[in-house]
């Protein structure tokens, strides 16, 4: 099939998106054509911008406009536990909560040889600094509960066992509200062996 | 439980196929090369998905088709139930009850079948592989939970065979990691094992009894599972963590020098002895071809005791192979107790009551010819 080349290039840009396939990619840009000239200027300048006025935080790792960023910055949150998440929406998620006032650090990614990603490959070593620097109390460890995030969690926690601060490791079970029948074997199975007293 | 009527479509050499079967003894008679294995390859398919003689899903679609359909009709505790699968290029659909069933853990397991086919005197002879996967599979049909630690094992594994080869290769050991990816395999290791010891012991007390009485009480056979660690079979989880753990550290210098997990159920294999001789080394032909009937005879009980019901039996090719006495020790065994299918050129070696009795199915070319 033949396209004129500013298309065929605005459809291989697309196709980059997750999610998006080739069929789509094509709708997507025919749809992007026939817009308001505005729309579409206003579109390129906020991929631009988001791409170029978005940086990491030095501290935690976040994405951010400032640096260091606005969770980084605020002073009546506890400076003396840090959640650990391995992406910038898990962070998103914990905030949605409203009741996490601590502090967070970003790993962008978990530990994986297979993948030849070590300690050094992730936002560790900076963790290791912040250990040092700050008054840490406690590091929870949110990242992913499957075989990469659980050997991160457990990874971090020996490397911070000496200094005397508290590693704890989230929790995993059964979702809330969830009914028991609807849980698959291993979920219910994890949840029977973190049972706890009443 | 017993298979009631049988449709293919597209299935390998049969374009289109209905059949019915008898509950008790189904004989499929053909010359070589007519659909005979194709047809209990295709109920095989229908029971776990998957064929027993390839990986190649599209070896299942006949030539120029687009997609294979089996369909089924099981008889389960009074009730009949519905299987259907479709096998397309764009993947392998199960339907139960007609429902789609996204996850085909979910469908596995809704008919149980036990084959024993001439490849299966491999799980004597073969190498230790054939010996784990046929414990992996059996165990995964009775206990889902096994086939999770299993996988999260491999994944594990993967990840410590990775990380040994980095530090066997930069010389620069970063043993934190090693210690977690071990514990992490532990974790896993301990639960496989301890479920391999208990299904174990579950499969001699049939086994042996079973192989004595086919050699006509001659031998004694005896299952052993071989551990790359020194354990009972009586101990609990945490005590076989306990020795892993010990074994891993004094293996540590080892497994780096070499790049590779040295030890772990990965390792392991099954040891059978009859009268004491290892069989895969001393036996003759024909005690390994019992020892392996014994096992498979050994897993229709277990399947019995676990969910109340006798699978299915498929004898591919094997009744042949079997001296007079322990075909009618297998017939008599199975006699009006487990639906059974057995292919065979001719009924003409064959002299037992049983099988005069049976349903003959003639196949020829793809077709029912009666």
């Amino acid at each position: 099939m033949y396209y004129p080349e500013p298309i065929s290039k605005l459809i291989d840009s697309f196709t980059k998106l997750p999610g998006i396939g080739p069929k789509t990619a094509v709708r997507l840009a025919f749809f992007v054509i026939n817009m308001k000239d505005d729309d579409v200027f206003n579109f390129a300048n906020a991929l631009v911008n988001a791409k170029r006025e978005l940086t990491h935080c030095n501290v935690c790792g976040n994405i951010t406009d400032q640096d260091p960023c606005l969770i980084c910055q605020d002073n009546s949150r506890d400076n003396s536990i840090i959640c650990v998440v391995q992406d910038p929406k898990d962070v998103i998620a914990m905030e949605r909560m409203k009741e996490f006032r601590g502090k967070y650090h970003v790993l962008h990614g978990a530990i994986s040889p297979m993948d030849g990603i070590g300690p050094e490959d992730i936002n560790v070593p900076a963790l290791l600094n912040r250990l040092k620097d700050e008054e840490v109390k406690e590091i929870i460890l949110a990242t992913n509960p499957n075989i990469e995030g659980e050997a991160t969690a457990m990874y971090i926690s020996r490397l911070v066992k000496p200094s005397g601060i508290k590693a704890t490791r989230i929790a995993h079970g059964l979702p809330v509200g969830g009914d028991l029948e609807y849980a698959d074997e291993v979920t219910l199975s994890k949840a029977l062996e973190g049972r706890r007293d009443l | 439980m017993h298979i009631e009527q049988l449709n293919l479509k597209n299935y390998r050499n049969y374009e289109q196929l209905e059949v019915s079967f008898d509950d008790k003894i189904n004989v499929i008679i053909g010359e070589n090369a007519q659909g005979k294995t194709n047809l209990m390859e295709a109920i095989h398919v229908l029971a776990f998905t998957k064929s027993h003689r390839t990986t190649h899903e599209k070896e299942l679609i006949q030539w120029d088709k687009e997609y294979a359909k089996i369909e089924g009709r099981v008889t389960k505790r009074q009730q009949t139930i519905p299987l259907e699968i479709v096998i397309s290029n764009k993947g392998k659909k199960a339907k139960l009850n007609r429902l789609e069933q996204g996850r085909l853990s979910d469908y596995i397991g809704a008919v149980n079948v036990v084959m024993f086919a001439p490849e299966d005197l491999n799980l004597v002879k073969g190498a230790p592989q054939i010996r784990r996967r046929f414990i992996d599979m059996e165990l995964g049909q009775i206990q889902p939970t096994y086939i999770y630690h299993l996988g999260q094992y491999q994944k594990v594994l993967k990840q410590r065979n990775h990380l040994l080869k980095q530090m066997q290769r930069s010389g620069k050991p970063d043993k934190v990691m090693l210690q977690v990816l071990t514990d992490q395999l532990v974790e896993h290791a301990a639960i496989i094992l301890e479920k391999r010891f208990t299904f174990l012991k579950l499969l001699r007390t049939w086994a042996s009894p079973i192989h004595f009485e086919i050699s006509r009480e001659r031998e004694e056979l005896e299952i052993k599972y071989q551990a790359t660690i020194e354990v009972s079979e009586e101990v609990t989880k945490e005590k076989i963590e306990t020795i892993y753990l010990t074994k891993f550290e004094e293996m540590q210098t080892k497994e780096i020098e070499r790049g590779t997990t040295l030890i772990g159920p990965h390792r392991d294999d099954l040891l059978f002895s009859v009268n004491k001789k290892d069989v895969q080394t001393f036996g003759s032909q024909g005690q390994q071809r019992t020892t392996a009937l014994s096992v498979k005879l050994a897993e229709i009980e277990l399947i019995h005791k676990e969910i109340g019901e006798y699978p299915i039996l498929l004898l591919d090719d094997v009744l042949s192979e079997l001296d007079d006495h322990r075909q009618s020790h297998l017939l008599n065994t199975i006699q009006g107790r487990v639906q059974t299918f057995v292919s065979t050129t001719s009924v003409d070696g064959i002299n037992h009551e049983t099988l005069k009795k049976a349903e003959l199915i003639r196949i020829s070319n793809g077709e029912i010819v009666n």
